[in-house]
């Protein structure tokens, strides 16, 4: 009985708004066989819901982030490819991670629709921001570079689910936040871990009297990672 | 190059401020006559020319992707199409890149092989009118790669070149057979298939529109065309 009643009142109130998709269709579609015009506005139809629209700003700017480091980490491992740097295992490591890259913009798009959003492709602020890239470097001033965009991935990650977290402002969207922490975050902590330690173990083998020697082995070690 | 070396030392002061940190190590270049790495510039640049175009495209069908996920549009399997196909142009791309590594290219200037913001600026459509304009689209823009494609492999045959005066006639005979029997072969049979559905499609449109779409979407969305 009582849920009857919490329901019915739910009923009610939603049915009295004027703001709901069954309302634009009510007395179109009610009992007469002749056709009725469609309604105009219809976008109380769509997929979206509470306060998206700021998080999707923020969403749709992280799938072009991905979009672009995606092709920076393509030119890394083409440049540890050719003959001279002969780094199978760098090219490697630059290529799965362009590939990652590559695969969460597509997924990030996707979930930008699934939330009611439309994908603007536009270049990231960042590229206006940072310097020139030059892919053409030294093995840990590589894996440094990466180290720095994997960091302002996780941030920019973070800054996401800030905006969806804002609980006080009434802006709170849990689907997004835990989309962000499922999807992202705990990966990109491990690739971060990952990266540091690589940047440990080249720091303190290249200034040993065996660098190149090191590379070598680093480089093997990478290709069956 | 002088900034590749500031900042080398510049990484080395900070990443070590005990020791001596060594980051590079003489790479021997070393030259055989005839030359092992026989490539000639023309034919460089036109490849690179292409990688660019694949890349271009693969962003063209993100866009297409996107639209078609969107929830006013709602057509899940044309987006799984149009993602998995610039999935396929990018590797298009890598595999071009990869060829190129092979002939002993792209030692240097890596960095312009890509250029990220030109990526998000040379979307020329980001909508469309039904799920029939966008394959007409995509069948435009496969024909468009091929005859980019074909333009490569007059370049590489030297026939651009003999039209100058004082050039070398150089006929890449490996690069020309793999564009040829790989490249070609794949877009003509892709465009086979593109052109098919457009017809099939077409053929619904007359009569069943919107019904005819809606069936062929989630036809295409189980892998049955």
């Amino acid at each position: 009985m009582k849920a009857f009643v919490v329901f019915a009142v739910l009923f009610v109130a939603v049915y009295a708004a004027d703001d709901t998709c069954y309302k634009k269709f009510d007395g179109i579609c009610s009992g007469t066989t002749a056709k009725s015009p469609l309604p105009v506005d219809l976008s109380t139809c769509t997929a979206s819901y509470g306060h998206i629209d700021v998080v999707l700003r923020h969403l749709i700017g992280f799938a072009n982030s991905h979009i672009v480091r995606s092709m920076e980490y393509l030119l890394m491992s083409t440049y540890y490819g050719n003959y001279q740097k002969n780094r199978a295992g760098f090219e490697k490591l630059f290529r799965d991670l362009s590939d990652a890259k590559w695969d969460h913009a597509i997924e990030l798009i996707k979930h930008v629709t699934t939330r009611g959003g439309s994908m603007k492709f536009t270049p990231p602020d960042f590229l206006n921001t940072e310097e020139p890239n030059v892919y053409e470097g030294y093995e840990i001033q590589s894996i440094a570079k990466a180290l720095d965009k994997e960091k302002q991935l996780a941030l920019e990650a973070f800054k996401v689910h800030n905006e969806a977290s804002r609980r006080t402002d009434g802006k709170h969207d849990p689907e997004i936040s835990s989309y962000i922490e499922e999807e992202f975050v705990h990966h990109q902590a491990k690739n971060i871990r990952k990266l540091a330690g690589y940047v440990t173990d080249l720091k303190s083998m290249l200034s040993g009297p065996d660098g190149s020697l090191s590379l070598f082995l680093f480089d093997e070690y990478l290709k069956g990672q | 190059m002088k900034a590749i070396v500031a900042s080398t030392l510049l990484l080395c002061t900070f990443v070590l401020a005990t020791g001596d940190l060594q980051c590079s190590h003489t790479e021997p270049l070393y030259l055989t006559n005839p030359r092992w790495d026989d490539m000639v510039d023309p034919c460089v640049n036109v490849m690179r020319k292409q990688i660019k175009t694949e890349l271009n495209a693969a962003m063209q069908y993100l866009a297409m992707g996107a639209h078609f996920s969107k929830d006013v549009v709602n057509r899940p399997g044309f987006a799984k199409m149009f993602f998995e196909s610039a999935s396929e142009e990018r590797q298009h791309a890598i595999k071009l890149i990869s060829y190129l590594l092979m002939r002993g290219e792209l030692v240097s200037d890596v960095s312009s092989l890509i250029d990220t913001r030109a990526l998000f600026e040379k979307i020329n459509w980001t909508k469309w009118e039904s799920g029939l304009s966008a394959l007409k689209n995509a069948l435009t823009l496969e024909a468009l790669v091929t005859k980019d494609i074909k333009n490569v492999i007059e370049v590489c045959e030297g026939h651009t070149n003999k039209k100058r005066q004082n050039q070398e006639e150089v006929n890449d005979y490996h690069l020309v057979d793999y564009l040829t029997g790989e490249f070609l072969e794949e877009q003509y049979k892709g465009q086979r298939d593109l052109a098919g559905k457009v017809s099939t499609l077409s053929k619904f449109m007359t009569d069943h529109g919107d019904l005819g779409e809606f069936l062929f979407d989630k036809k295409l969305l189980k892998g049955d065309l």
